[in-house]
């Protein structure tokens, strides 16, 4: 009997530390997000924002964003350059009509958080860092993206800006 | 003269403004495109009475300064100006809030001809004149 003492303890220690791992609070995308992009021109918005959004800022070790946005869903407000984006020449939403940002880690920062991660765009991956702020139940975020970087109709670096602005908003609910 | 031209004007802007109101409850049943925050009874009334208004006074003018050609050139202005102006609704930026702005010129270019149709169809019953033929 002395001897299936240890085995038990073992086998204790493993089911009570099973409990002990924390893991990141789940949120759920509310509907009124908005995904803003401005430059000189163009300047519109994005819908069709989707994925699994896990985070604690007590425990950023697990928390992790996987997004997705329909590039289809772009409204400049005009209906020929919406069409325009769509093309080919520009996004080419028919061949790559995800936005994806998956992210690797998220750390603290002196005004916020970073999550570092990959944002694919127009078939190009990226390793990015993504400043953002969580309060009230909101991310909030802010940075600029090179097109060119994805190559993005690259034949004409003029064509419109090159740099935008990106401003994401999102509020969420404890999934 | 300038009375009858000056009523021709309203009714030809409450006509036109009335069918730009019938087609936009038509478009939006068909498509449930809504636009309402731009294009409304109030602006489609303004706009249409301005320039049924506005193409008064050069209706009025061209008559007097040019009483053989004047109302020719009056019509075919009117019917270039009201095609020359399709290209502001292709070319307007719409609120981003707005849904579907690809369906905005389908809903406003044939407005731009309403003004033109409506004066057309009155202005015989307002200026009554024994023709040439």
């Amino acid at each position: 009997m002395k001897r299936l003492v240890y085995p038990f303890a073992a086998l204790a220690v493993i089911a009570f530390s099973a409990f002990t791992v924390i893991k990141s609070q789940d949120w759920k995308i509310s509907e009124e997000y908005s995904i803003k992009f401005t430059s000189q021109d163009p300047s519109g918005v994005f819908r069709g924002l989707k994925g699994n959004v896990s985070f604690d800022d007590k425990n950023l070790a697990a928390s992790k964003f996987d997004v997705t946005v329909d590039v289809a869903t772009i409204n400049t407000g005009n209906g020929m350059k919406n069409t325009h984006a769509k093309s080919a020449k520009w996004f080419d939403a028919d061949k790559y009509p995800l936005i994806t940002f998956t992210s690797s880690e998220i750390t603290s920062t002196a005004t916020g958080y970073q999550a570092k991660g990959t944002l694919e765009i127009h078939g190009v991956k990226k390793d990015v860092v993504i400043p953002f702020t969580f309060q009230n139940n909101t991310f909030i975020s802010s940075f600029d993206i090179n097109r060119m970087d994805y190559n993005i109709n690259t034949a004409e670096p003029d064509h419109g800006a090159s740099v935008l602005k990106v401003e994401i908003t999102v509020p969420v609910t404890k999934a | 003269m300038y009375r009858k031209v000056f009523f021709l004007s309203l009714c030809a802007g409450i006509f036109s403004a009335v069918a730009c109101i019938v087609y936009q409850r038509v478009y939006f049943f068909a498509l449930e495109a809504e636009y309402s925050k731009l294009v409304n009874i109030g602006s489609l009334m303004g706009m249409c009475v301005l320039g049924c208004m506005v193409a008064g006074i050069g209706f009025f003018l061209l008559r007097k300064y040019l009483p053989k050609n004047g109302e020719a050139i009056f019509n075919l202005g009117f019917v270039l100006l009201s095609f020359g102006t399709i290209i502001f609704p292709f070319a307007i930026s719409l609120p981003l809030d707005i849904k579907a702005p690809e369906l905005f010129p389908g809903l406003t270019v044939p407005m731009h001809f309403f003004p033109a149709m409506g004066w057309f169809a009155l202005r015989n019953l307002f200026i009554k004149e024994k023709g040439n033929i």
